[in-house]
């Protein structure tokens, strides 16, 4: 339910609809700092196939907001997440 | 034909044609109230001007009959006669329709002339649209174009709720137009009957002043969306699946390709599909009612807030109010909403930036393939045919000698295996059928087989489970026959078939092929 607050040096990560079906989550804590052009790799290393079936096509925010590290020339390849951040994984739902 | 069909023939048509006259009656009464309500008015113009008389006394006394009569005609001349301008802007029975709105600051009478001179067109009357046409009908948009090439089917009415048991099998389009009709029958209703294409979106869209993506596809969404854009029409997209939906305001304002201040588009927020493997219907993933109802409802809401804003809005005028998000909508989840600011446009989209590729010629022509930009999948086709059984033939093994083994029918001669999900198992299974979800067994690890990890005791449960009946063969089924294929392979690789000693294969096409060719009483979900 309601994502606990993160423990010191860790942010918060949720996962949206593919992405909580894949992890079997709907959120948790991961290790703070972090850069955010590490994220993808850092979530393939704990839910191999991940990177494919459902990070390729996602958003991604930090704070509810859009960050863009799609590409190696992507804007926010740069960001770091800091201690306390709330990121956010959000697949795109396409059925209605 | 059995008599017990006929009987159940019979009362469909009973029920269909009562439904049909209960609409029409509905209708009628509608029509009836209107012409009633619009005799009424007429009448008491005409009595305010005749009313008193007020001359009829003085009359009376000395004048000559003749004078008299003419006066009397000239004064009794009902004003409809001359043509006069409209008095008020909207007709006496959407005062009283619309008054609820009306009488908000955020409508006003304003906004309600706004609603009625607005056309909008939703895409798609399933269950997003058909709530977000309710409720734009309801409101009193001027015209509303409806989109969809489905027929009503069963499963649908659970959650789309302009459809009824009655017009299951009728075209979508139709059946959500004459739920629309009864609903408000001042609304001009446009039906663009089939799906949506490349080559028909751009006539499509062009007389509209917004649209809805109320599809179901991501090869519609970026259609729908680059369409939108090409056109410069605002768009207001929702989707739903099992208990999540998202809602995004797009392309608003509508600022011609490569104009910054413009709204971003679909591609700008999900640039790339998902693979297509991972793409989940309505169907498969499932859909609760209130969640993709929430969304189409939204939509609606979303649309009267741009449209009651006005022209200028519209219009490449005034930039949006309100700055781009994302609203998440997750039934299940506390808070169940959350809205994601998101970035303008991307200055790489190629639609609405200045590099972008896909232009309205390149749409007309047909040459832009959404199907194949969002991949497809194969039919799943992995095993070979002395992998595989028809259904028809398992159903022999149930009662008969197994062909394979030559074994005696008992319950004991093998294992079935059935992968659907758990909640799916105890919908309906088939008798001594055991349930490992494939889930479960999508998520063992290959290499966690032969020799090392039965060693070691690491290996999972329902595993080490199977391998213990050695002699056993396996049948493995599921719902359509995709996945039971798919787990076949998998425990192979796990060695479960001891070399080829244990004959280890799926129940072609899955329970449909069982419900089809064995069964027609097993539950069809």
């Amino acid at each position: 339910m309601a994502p606990s607050k993160a423990p010191t040096g860790h942010f918060s990560i949720l996962y949206f609809a593919a992405a909580s079906t894949f992890t079997n989550k709907a959120s948790e804590h991961l290790p703070a700092p972090a850069e955010a052009r590490n994220l993808f790799s850092k979530l393939e290393e704990l839910y191999p196939g991940i990177k494919d079936k459902v990070l390729s096509s996602c958003a991604v925010t930090v704070n509810m907001a859009y960050i863009d590290i799609d590409g190696d020339d992507a804007p926010d390849l740069e960001l770091v997440i800091k201690d306390g951040d709330e990121v956010a994984i959000i697949p795109p739902v396409s059925s209605g | 034909m059995g008599p017990e069909t006929v009987i159940n023939s019979l009362r469909q048509q009973i029920t269909s044609c009562e439904s049909q006259l209960q609409d029409l009656k509905r209708q009628l009464a509608e029509a009836e109230y209107q012409s009633q309500q619009q005799r009424s008015n007429l009448q008491s113009e005409q009595s305010e001007h005749c009313a008193p008389y007020p001359l009829a006394y003085d009359f009376s006394h000395g004048v000559h009959d003749d004078f008299r009569a003419e006066i009397l005609a000239a004064l009794s001349q009902p004003e409809e006669s001359i043509p006069s301008p409209k008095r008020w802007p909207l007709d006496p029975n959407e005062y009283k329709r619309y008054g609820r709105q009306l009488i908000m600051p955020e409508i006003g009478l304003q906004g309600q002339l706004r609603l009625k001179g607005a056309s909008v067109l939703i895409v798609g009357v399933g269950g997003l649209g058909c709530p977000a046409a309710a409720y734009l009908v309801g409101a009193g948009v001027g015209t509303v174009g409806l989109v969809d090439g489905d027929t009503v089917e069963e499963s649908n009415l659970h959650r789309q709720i302009l459809h009824s048991a009655a017009r299951v099998n009728m075209p979508k389009v139709e059946s959500a137009m004459i739920a629309l009709h009864s609903l408000n029958p001042n609304v001009d209703m446009v039906p663009h009957h089939g799906r949506l294409t490349p080559e028909t979106a751009v006539s499509t869209f062009q007389p509209y002043d917004l649209v809805l993506d109320c599809t179901d596809t991501p090869a519609s969404r970026y259609l729908v969306s680059d369409t939108c854009v090409l056109l410069g029409k605002p768009l207001v997209s929702a989707s739903a699946l099992r208990t999540d939906g998202q809602l995004m305001v797009l392309n608003y304002p509508p600022r011609p390709p490569g104009d910054t201040a413009g709204g971003p588009c679909y591609r700008c927020v999900f640039p790339k599909p998902p693979p297509p493997e991972s793409v989940v219907s309505c169907g498969d993933g499932g859909i609760l009612g209130p969640v993709v109802g929430t969304m189409g409802v939204l939509q609606a809401l979303e649309t009267i807030k741009i449209l009651t804003r006005g022209p200028s809005a519209l219009s490449d005028g005034l930039a949006s109010p309100d700055p781009p998000s994302l609203l998440i909508f997750s039934a299940y989840a506390n808070p169940m909403f959350r809205t994601i600011r998101l970035r303008t446009r991307k200055p790489k989209c190629a639609v609405c930036s200045t590099h972008a590729t896909i232009t309205p010629e390149v749409l007309n022509s047909g040459s832009l393939d959404y199907v194949q930009f969002c991949g497809t999948i194969n039919p799943i086709d992995v095993l070979s045919s002395n992998e595989r059984i028809s259904a028809e033939n398992y159903a022999k093994i149930r009662l008969d000698v197994n062909p394979f083994t030559g074994l005696e029918p008992s319950k004991d001669s093998h294992i079935l295996l059935d992968v659907r999900e758990k909640v799916q198992f105890e919908i309906c299974s088939l008798e001594g059928s055991v349930n490992i979800p494939f889930s479960t067994i999508s998520s063992t690890p290959a290499d966690d087989c032969k020799g090392t990890a039965t060693e070691t005791g690491l290996e999972s449960g329902w595993v080490s489970e199977l391998r213990q009946h050695t002699d056993k063969p396996i049948f493995v089924v599921c719902r359509l026959g995709n996945d039971s294929q798919i787990t076949v392979k998998k425990m192979k690789e796990l060695g479960l078939d001891n070399g080829g000693q244990r004959w280890i294969g799926d129940i072609r096409g899955g329970l449909r092929a069982w419900r089809h060719n064995v069964d027609r009483d097993f539950p069809d979900y």
